[in-house]
């Protein structure tokens, strides 16, 4: 079922494509010029342009990293995954079913296990484009070689988990810019044209002068993976990314990125200083906090509330919040002044039977990728890293913040040596200890103790 | 017909125009020609040299990556000693050009002390930032290391002036002796001496000078004794070009204290780095509240903290006030007696040697200062100053040893000049006025800054004065350290600071036998 869908939703997608590119060409020639490329705003398509062929690789095959893969080759014709690269090879071949599935089969021998798989496969001269959907852990490694390979990037966010992290990412970004590769990054709300148009409202004064800010994500408790028989650590740590800090960042990072993101973006700067906290009230696996509360200080009394959670039966729920002097926005779609009237909304396309939808025709996941295909085959060139790398780097200083109990400045965050990964990348034992940061502990170690319990 | 006249009208104008243009085009080349003739046989390496009379500029310049690489581009001088062309080029050309016509007529080159110009602060002067960036517009190619890449973002990012030079100085003018820019883990790791070390530090048995020997080294160190009294501490109003936080003068009097005969060495110092490096950074921050058995000291340095200039017997610098004064505490602790860094008031008293004038000997400051325009033409006789203090007219631009110079009249070496000294006091510009203390007086309560004394290799006749005060300043100090936090170690902006113990007389033990 799962199959049939996806499958009719590439020949939708594709159709639709196809025809909606001709079209809006034709009605973008008769409106004036748009003002998104001023404002620094991605292009709203309803389809990548055609043009040379381009193959990509696919480094992390997990349910992220094929949902990314289809939508790439769902954003425009002439695209294909033509490698795979994961740790382990259940997924590889999970991956390529589903592809087979398509009648798109990827030859086995371009796939690669291993903790070096990625190399091998950006190593095949026919890659042009390298998905990067790995734990974010592994994002700047990939990133770089994917730079040194002359390969354009989509990078899933967010962008590594510490700050040596977050520098090697902006570094290898300024280098692929010098060589021009072109990289998009998976903050998919830049890309949704209802986020687009609300922010071009807010640029142009509709709200006055920005105020304060509020951003969270606080939802159920999200997957986690026991220790099964048979697992040593690193085996068991990667299949259960999602609760390890120096996989995932904790989810201050891997989810509520996406509103830090959106409050840098229409705030038009990043926070000068992060206090706040947080806690373990209910998580089973790893060494994460299920809750925070971060104060972003971005200077002259404007600051973000930033608030994000994973516990069942809370008050749950997702999204922004700007204030400015003369009303407030969802960021989303609707504008409201201050005594609560609506003032602009986003109109949502309408469904056959004429309603309107509550989201873009084109998901935003798919939009970014389209993205990345005009921008190579248009030469409009694209290079997002940066950005959402200091996205990251925010909620890294908002992470830190909780787990000391200090206040973090971003000049600290921008040049710590915090590094949470292992000395060495390998299955087997590992000699770390996982201990749940506990805030008011003078120093944050940069170094993992070592430990010989097991790892839970 | 109409048609053919008009035809014929449009031809004539056009003539016309196509004469103007072409005179002008003449009178222009006429005038552009020699005018870029000249610019650019001005502008040559050759013509560099016409007057640059100093052989090793020319080699070093060979030896450097701007000549000698794999590209096989050249770098000239006037790209890198004149800014871009539109960004103030021909006025920096005139007055770099009389400049130097001036030099050529009236200066004896072999008395120029080129090394001083390759110091930063010089250098800077000499270089146009905009130059380096003109030809080096990407600082982010695919070849850059992780180090060079975390440099560059700060150079990209700092809201501090952060220059090229910074980390490139030796770019241009190849120097064998400069510091690498690299993590130096083996710092002080390699020990030479093969005579047995010491097993016990000195014994003193009464209040006179001795010779301090710091256990399981072969490293020993001068003391001398000084009785205490009173003295005017600062300077009088009427002390030629005197600073206003200098006074009021003040009568203090001091203890009896030792103090060090010259400034901490390199071979003290490495002592104390060896005995006690941490390999860590997190370790060091632990360490400025703890008073436990085990002292953690400092991180290996990036670079190389003595400058290339050799270790040995120059005074140690480079190190921040806080390991100075971790460095006290371990010697306490090797050998058992209290030594600490000096109050500002006993560092004064020591300099004075007795004395009430600006200097410890004979001088006046405004003859001795090269400050003013005067002063490059007539050139001060600056022989008694020169024999006795390491400033910047007599030193290479660099430390020197002791042996360098003579002692004042408590038989103190580079109390004056050579490096500038930390002090415990903290500094506040109108202590002397605020503070009513009269016996051993001990410096303001909080602060954020150090006193520094007595100015080093790089200052001024003026700033060696015994009054003269100066102050750490942290920040700029640790202008290009990448990390943060930033080493609490090590300055990575400053070359002229070090520092000499004082030991105090243990009173607890009622006698003065400090052991």
């Amino acid at each position: 079922m799962d199959n049939i869908n996806r499958r009719k939703f590439i020949g939708t997608a594709a159709l639709a494509g196809i025809g909606l590119a001709g079209a809006s060409a034709i009605i973008s020639g008769c409106k004036k010029a748009p003002d998104n490329k001023e404002l620094g705003l991605p292009p709203v398509l309803r389809g990548a342009p055609k043009g040379k062929k381009l193959r990509a690789a696919l480094i992390g095959a997990g349910a992220r990293g094929t949902g990314a893969a289809i939508n790439f080759i769902s954003s425009g014709p002439d695209l294909e995954i033509i490698a795979l690269a994961d740790v382990f090879q259940d997924k590889i071949d999970a991956c390529r079913e589903r592809f087979a599935s398509f009648n798109l089969p990827i030859p086995e021998e371009n796939c690669f296990t291993g903790f070096d798989g990625y190399k091998k496969a950006m190593a095949i001269p026919d890659v042009d484009v390298v998905i990067l959907a790995t734990p974010p852990q592994f994002r700047p490694d990939h990133f770089l070689e994917a730079v040194l390979k002359g390969k354009h990037a989509f990078l899933e966010k967010p962008l590594a988990v510490d700050p040596v992290g977050i520098r090697s990412i902006i570094t290898s970004a300024k280098k692929a810019e010098s060589v021009g590769l072109n990289v998009v990054t998976g903050t998919q709300r830049r890309h949704q044209e209802d986020y687009i148009e609300t922010y071009k409202k807010v640029a142009a004064g509709a709200i006055g002068t920005i105020t304060s800010a509020k951003a969270f994500w606080n939802q159920d408790h999200v997957w986690f993976r026991e220790r099964e028989p048979g697992w040593d650590d690193m085996t068991y740590m990667i299949r259960n990314w999602n609760n390890f800090c120096w996989l995932c960042g904790d989810h201050i990072l891997d989810t509520h990125v996406h509103n830090i993101d959106v409050i840098n973006w229409f705030l038009g700067k990043v926070p000068e200083k992060a206090i706040g906290y947080g806690g373990r009230a209910r998580r089973v696996t790893g060494d994460q906090y299920d809750f925070f509360s971060i104060d972003f200080d971005y200077g002259n009394g404007i600051s973000s509330h930033s608030m994000c959670r994973q516990i069942d039966s809370c008050a749950n729920v997702t999204g922004e919040i700007i204030m400015g002097t003369e009303g407030y926005t969802n960021c989303q779609n609707t504008i409201w002044d201050l005594k609560g009237n609506v003032i602009w909304q986003f109109e949502y396309p309408k469904d056959e039977n004429g309603n309107p939808m509550n989201q873009t025709v084109i998901p935003p996941y798919v939009q970014e990728h389209m993205h990345l295909v005009y921008a190579i085959r248009t030469g409009e060139y694209v290079n997002e890293a940066e950005q959402t790398a200091l996205s990251t780097l925010t909620a890294i200083m908002g992470r830190t913040a909780a787990y000391t109990g200090r206040a973090i400045t971003w000049d600290e965050i921008y040049k710590s040596d915090m590094d949470l990964g292992p000395a060495k990348l390998e299955f087997g034992k590992v000699d770390m200890a996982f201990p749940t940061p506990v805030p008011g502990t003078p120093v944050i170690t940069t170094v993992k103790p070592a430990f010989n319990g097991q790892i839970i | 017909m109409i048609f053919h006249k008009n035809r014929q009208k449009a031809s004539v104008g056009r003539r016309t125009k196509v004469w103007f243009f072409i005179s002008g085009l003449v009178v222009f080349a006429l005038l552009i020609i020699p005018y870029r003739f000249l610019m650019k046989t001005t502008s040559t390496d050759r013509f560099c040299m016409i007057c640059h009379v100093h052989p090793h500029a020319d080699q070093s310049w060979k030896l450097s990556t701007h000549h000698n690489n794999s590209s096989g581009t050249i770098v000239h001088c006037v790209q890198c000693h004149l800014p871009p062309e539109g960004e103030g080029y021909f006025f920096a050309k005139a007055r770099t050009g009389l400049k130097d016509l001036y030099g050529y007529l009236f200066k004896d080159t072999a008395e120029i002390d080129w090394g001083k110009k390759k110091l930063l602060e010089n250098a800077k002067k000499l270089v146009y930032e905009n130059s380096c960036t003109e030809c080096h517009e990407n600082l982010f190619p695919l070849t850059l290391s992780v180090n060079g890449g975390n440099a560059h973002l700060l150079y990209t990012t700092s809201k501090e002036p952060v220059s090229c030079l910074n980390c490139h100085l030796n770019v241009g003018h190849y120097d064998k002796n400069a510091a690498l820019h690299a993590h130096d883990s083996s710092f002080g790791v390699t020990v030479t001496s093969t005579e047995p070390p010491f097993a016990e530090p000195a014994k003193v048995t009464g209040f006179n000078n001795f010779t301090e020997m710091i256990p399981g080294t072969r490293v020993s160190f001068n003391m001398i004794a000084l009785p205490g009294g009173t003295f005017n501490m600062g300077s009088p109003d009427d002390e030629p070009l005197r600073d206003p936080d200098e006074g009021p003068v003040r009568k203090v009097t001091l203890s009896p204290f030792w103090i060090a005969e010259t400034e901490v060495t390199w071979d003290e110092y490495m002592a104390f780095f060896r005995a006690t490096s941490s390999q860590g950074r997190t370790e060091g921050q632990v360490v400025t509240t703890q008073k436990t058995d085990a002292i953690s000291g400092a991180t290996p340095p990036w670079g190389a903290p003595d400058q290339g200039w050799g270790k040995g017997s120059r005074p140690a610098i480079t190190m921040s006030w806080h390991a100075a004064s971790v460095y006290c505490q371990w010697l306490s602790q090797v050998t058992g007696k209290k030594y600490r860094l000096p109050t500002e008031a006993e560092w004064e008293f020591a300099c004075r040697g007795g004395t009430e004038t600006p200097y410890f000997f004979e001088g006046d400051p405004k003859k001795y200062t090269s400050e003013g325009f005067l002063k490059r033409l007539i050139k001060p006789d600056t022989a008694n100053i020169a024999s006795r203090v390491v400033y910047s007219v007599n030193s290479a631009s660099k430390t020197e040893e002791p042996s360098f110079v003579l002692p004042n009249p408590f038989g103190l070496k580079n109390m004056s000049g050579n490096v500038a000294e930390f002090c415990l006091d903290f500094y506040s510009p109108d202590f002397y006025t605020a503070d009513s203390t009269r016996v051993d007086p001990r410096g303001p309560l909080k602060g954020q800054e150090h006193v520094i004394r007595g100015g080093s290799f790089k200052s001024d006749a003026k700033d060696v004065r015994s009054a003269a005060r100066d102050f750490t300043k942290t920040k700029a100090w640790l202008v290009t350290d990448p990390q943060m936090p930033k080493s609490i170690w090590w300055y990575s902006d400053c070359i002229d600071v070090g520092f000499r113990v004082v030991c105090e007389i243990d009173t607890t033990a009622g006698k003065t036998d400090t052991r």
